[in-house]
């Protein structure tokens, strides 16, 4: 589709839905937003004492649920109760994820079907509802995708994983075409973390990842924090675009 | 179920490393590394077993890093098939 551009700049979000904001990398992006002085609305399956906490400290810019990022219709109604707690939603950071720690052969097909659901399904579905809600109201926001190395990278254990990552890498393109200047839309591919997911690879692995990375460390939840902040806040002409944030290990 | 005892899957053990060319020592105590069982003839293994139980056998990758020895493998494959 050719159309004549919009030139109109995107602005900074100032009301941001995070998925899976309640522990890991979610909950460092939760945190950094609030010091950053946006609203943010954070859900995850279960709400941790950390989230409480941020909730706690922040009642008027905080908005936490506990909504499993696959139940469309929680999720619709978590979106509105947003709505009319921190105003019209303008940025989404699609972070919620399951990982995987099994040969492609030997994972369970309900366990394909549940990862696929959760990573891929799930975040498509988040998106959709919030860009219906921006559209609507004549809104311009950012979309961020938390994808991973994986979905340019091969890494054993992690077929099924690997493919809803480079599904939402694929899709941060399209959507950035689609959605015609008014949203900026960019993925955040982080390395391994030492923490969490990363239990996903082998301490074996992991040494030998470390040794060929450049920076000698892998990445920290801090590091990726402030790239998915300037994708929210900054006025960048960053639009459809993976940044891979891994010391340089894949290059 | 049909389930397979130690004595039959090592057995099928000693086909996967008899098809390489390779001999499946009597010691349990032996070390993959050393007979050169690698984890995708892990998974021949466990395929092996699932087609005689007609059960498939699914697991996580942190279960086969702890496995170094042909006992190992054996216990494993035992207990994957009372899950």
């Amino acid at each position: 589709m050719s159309e004549p551009a919009d030139t109109q700049l995107v602005p900074p979000s100032s009301v941001v839905l995070v998925s899976g904001g309640s522990r890991g990398l979610g909950l460092a992006i939760v945190t950094d937003l609030l010091d950053a002085g946006v609203r943010v609305a954070a859900f995850a399956r279960t709400i941790t004492p950390e989230l409480e906490k941020l909730a706690a400290e922040h009642p008027d810019r905080v908005h936490v649920g506990a909504v499993d990022v696959t139940d469309l219709r929680a999720a619709q109604s978590f979106i509105r109760e947003v709505e009319q707690h921190l105003g019209p939603i303008d940025g989404i950071v699609n972070n919620a994820a399951m990982g995987q720690d099994s040969l492609h052969a030997h994972t369970a097909t309900d366990d394909i079907a549940r990862i696929i659901e959760t990573n891929l399904t799930a975040p498509l579905q988040l998106t959709r509802l919030v860009i219906r809600r921006m559209l609507a109201k004549g809104l311009r926001g950012r979309i961020v995708n938390i994808t991973s190395i994986c979905g340019q990278r091969g890494f054993p254990g992690l077929v099924a994983y690997s493919a809803t990552k480079g599904g939402m890498d694929a899709a941060t393109r399209s959507l950035a075409r689609e959605l015609g200047g008014r949203m900026l839309v960019n993925s955040v591919a982080p390395g391994f973390f030492a923490s969490e997911m990363s239990a996903v690879l082998g301490p074996t692995q992991l040494d030998q990842i470390v040794r060929r990375t450049p920076t000698g460390h892998l990445t920290e939840p801090a590091e990726v924090t402030p790239v998915v902040r300037m994708l929210l806040r900054e006025h960048t002409n960053i639009n459809g675009q993976v940044i891979v944030v891994d010391g340089a290990a894949s290059v | 179920m049909n389930e397979l005892s130690r004595a039959q899957i090592r057995d099928l053990m000693a086909q996967v490393l008899k098809n390489q060319d390779k001999e499946l020592p009597g010691d349990d105590a032996a070390q993959l590394r050393e007979i050169g069982f690698r984890s995708l003839d892990f998974s021949e293994l466990a395929l092996r077993v699932e087609d005689e139980t007609g059960e498939e056998l699914n697991f996580d990758a942190p279960g086969l890093r702890r496995i170094a020895t042909v006992g190992d493998v054996l216990d494993f494959l035992v207990e994957l098939q009372h899950q």
